[in-house]
């Protein structure tokens, strides 16, 4: 198999009592798209959080470009974590900021560029993500399917080498929607960077992805190439694929 | 028998770790002080949220004080006859403890329960994992302003209060009162020291760094949504409170 960038091994989470993670065991290969799949509420956005160093498993290896980020001092977490960009499940764009600060932001605190090329480029990821006319807006001002579209332009405007992105789609119109899953599908093409992105849209998923994974209740159902997960006769896989709500996945 | 130990036992526990933790941010915050980035806007402006912001109320708080003490302190020294010793003794009051402890516990309320509130809505809203996600350090870049924009501004907050307070007394004393005006500003001058004042600014600085600590430390320890951020913030200002009411003790006694 290619390029291993990330890799988690056994890990193993928990909320007080609340066991989240028990044992997830994802490679994430570079310079494609993940995506990972999972009902609501098995821990997909903990993941996310797990795979920067966000929060720490309890149990287990992470390990980003061979270094086991469980392990390494908060010096060395912060380097790493200059690899990643992330686009939160709520955007989590700063509120006190405008929206135009928040996609400034990384560029003043990680480059020297001087304000006029800041922004261009603040401007041109805005346009990216097809917003115009809002970089003096404060993210209060704007919607949910808005702010979404400014955390993503947030989360690449560095330019990083591996995103996450935590359901980047939900909560779009379908036209946006499809706007997004080919800024994300384009964006990793032509930086050749490593993506992985959550979502629990079946057909965006398949659109976009080179590999897959799910997950369901906390453990890894499958991982393995697009093809592969397509073609799979795994209960799980295949009841959540079809969208049903007969088979081993309980919602209740 | 178990259960006694615990019920003893937990909150002591609790205790030592909430002070290791608060211990731990601070000096973290402190070796930020000294490491760059250097974040003097943000510092700008905590001193102006923290300080210019609370300057109608340290007046308001400073003068309304200096005055009911001219009252309270008349009645005793009426008895004897040494009237003119009011001024003395809402000079040295005000500078030794009513200033700082009265300045310090409005701004608490004014501007600590508002740090605990805006970083802890920042922790609840993901705000703070997204500095993180972006490299920064979310204590180089929300504590360490507040704490220093704290110690700076406190003593200054504190003068203000003196020489309202001073200034209230004196119209309480001689306009109100008709005690002797050159007996009470005589006296006044001759037994409030510069050491007095220093005392009390001391006092202050120590002051500003714990309401601006625990207010931080309480907002980065939110946890449960805006019904958290309702309990920390609360929790930040009893604290707060405590903690200048106890320094304030250990300050006394050690400068006495
Ligand atoms: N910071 C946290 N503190 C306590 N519980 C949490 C925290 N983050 C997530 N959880 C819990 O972990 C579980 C998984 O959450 P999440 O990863 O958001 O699910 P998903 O993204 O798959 O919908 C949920 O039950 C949630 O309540
Ligand atoms: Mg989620």
């Amino acid at each position: 198999m290619e390029n291993i960038i990330i890799e988690m091994k056994n890990v193993h989470k928990s909320f007080g009592k609340h066991q989240v993670h028990k044992g997830i065991n994802i490679k994430v290969p570079q310079g494609g798209i993940t995506v990972i799949l999972g009902p609501s509420g098995t821990g997909k956005s903990v993941l996310l959080k797990e795979m920067m160093g966000l929060l720490m498993p309890e149990k287990g290896e992470v390990i980003v470009d061979g270094v086991d980020i469980t392990k390494i001092s908060k010096v060395e977490l912060v380097n790493i974590r200059k690899k990643f960009g992330m686009l939160f499940q709520n955007a989590a764009l700063f509120d006190s900021m405008t929206v135009y600060d928040n996609v400034a932001f990384p560029l003043r605190e990680h480059t020297k560029l001087k304000e006029k090329q800041i922004r261009e480029i603040v401007l041109e990821k805005l346009r990216l993500v097809g917003l115009k006319d809002v970089e003096n807006k404060m993210p209060s001002e704007l919607s949910g399917g808005m702010r979404k579209r400014v955390g993503l332009a947030r989360a690449i405007v560095l330019e990083p080498k591996i995103i996450l992105y935590d359901e980047p789609t939900t909560g779009l119109d379908p036209i946006m929607r499809d706007v997004v899953d080919d800024l994300i599908y384009n964006t990793q093409k032509q930086l050749n960077i490593t993506s992985v992105v959550i979502s629990h849209d079946i057909d965006s998923a398949f659109k976009i992805a080179d590999y897959m994974a799910m997950i369901y209740d906390g453990v890894t159902v499958l991982n393995d190439t697009k093809e592969n997960f397509k073609n799979s006769d795994n209960p799980y896989v295949r009841q959540f694929i079809n969208g049903s709500k007969d088979g081993p996945i309980k919602m209740f | 028998m178990n259960r006694v130990l615990s019920l003893i036992g937990a909150p002591i526990l609790n205790l030592a770790l909430e002070s290791g933790r608060i211990f731990l941010l601070l000096i973290d915050s402190i070796l930020w002080i000294f490491r760059p980035p250097f974040r003097w806007k943000l510092l700008i402006k905590q001193m102006e949220f923290i300080g210019a912001n609370s300057i109608s109320v340290i007046i308001l708080t400073g003068t309304f004080t200096g005055m009911v003490f001219a009252f309270q302190s008349y009645i005793g020294f009426h008895k004897f006859g040494a009237e003119y010793m009011v001024g003395t003794v809402v000079g040295l009051g005000m500078a030794r403890e009513l200033g700082p402890v009265l300045s310090a516990i409005m701004v608490a309320a004014r501007a600590g329960s508002a740090i605990t509130a805006e970083i802890g809505t920042m922790k609840v809203t993901e705000q703070i994992d997204a500095l993180h996600s972006l490299a920064v350090d979310p204590v180089q870049y929300l504590v360490t302003p507040r704490i220093l924009a704290g110690l700076l501004v406190m003593p200054l907050l504190n003068s203000i209060a003196v020489f309202c307070g001073v200034v209230g007394g004196y119209f309480v004393g001689v306009k109100i009162l008709d005690i002797n005006r050159t007996l009470y500003l005589q006296y006044m001058y001759q037994y409030v020291d510069l050491s007095d004042l220093y005392n009390g600014m001391i006092k202050s600085v120590v002051f500003g760094l714990i309401l601006t600590l625990i207010g931080c430390y309480k907002g980065m320890a939110v946890s449960g949504g805006a019904e958290g951020v309702g309990r920390s913030t609360t929790e930040s200002v009893v604290l707060s409170c405590i903690l200048i009411l106890v320094f304030d003790y250990i300050l006394t006694a050690f400068m006495f």
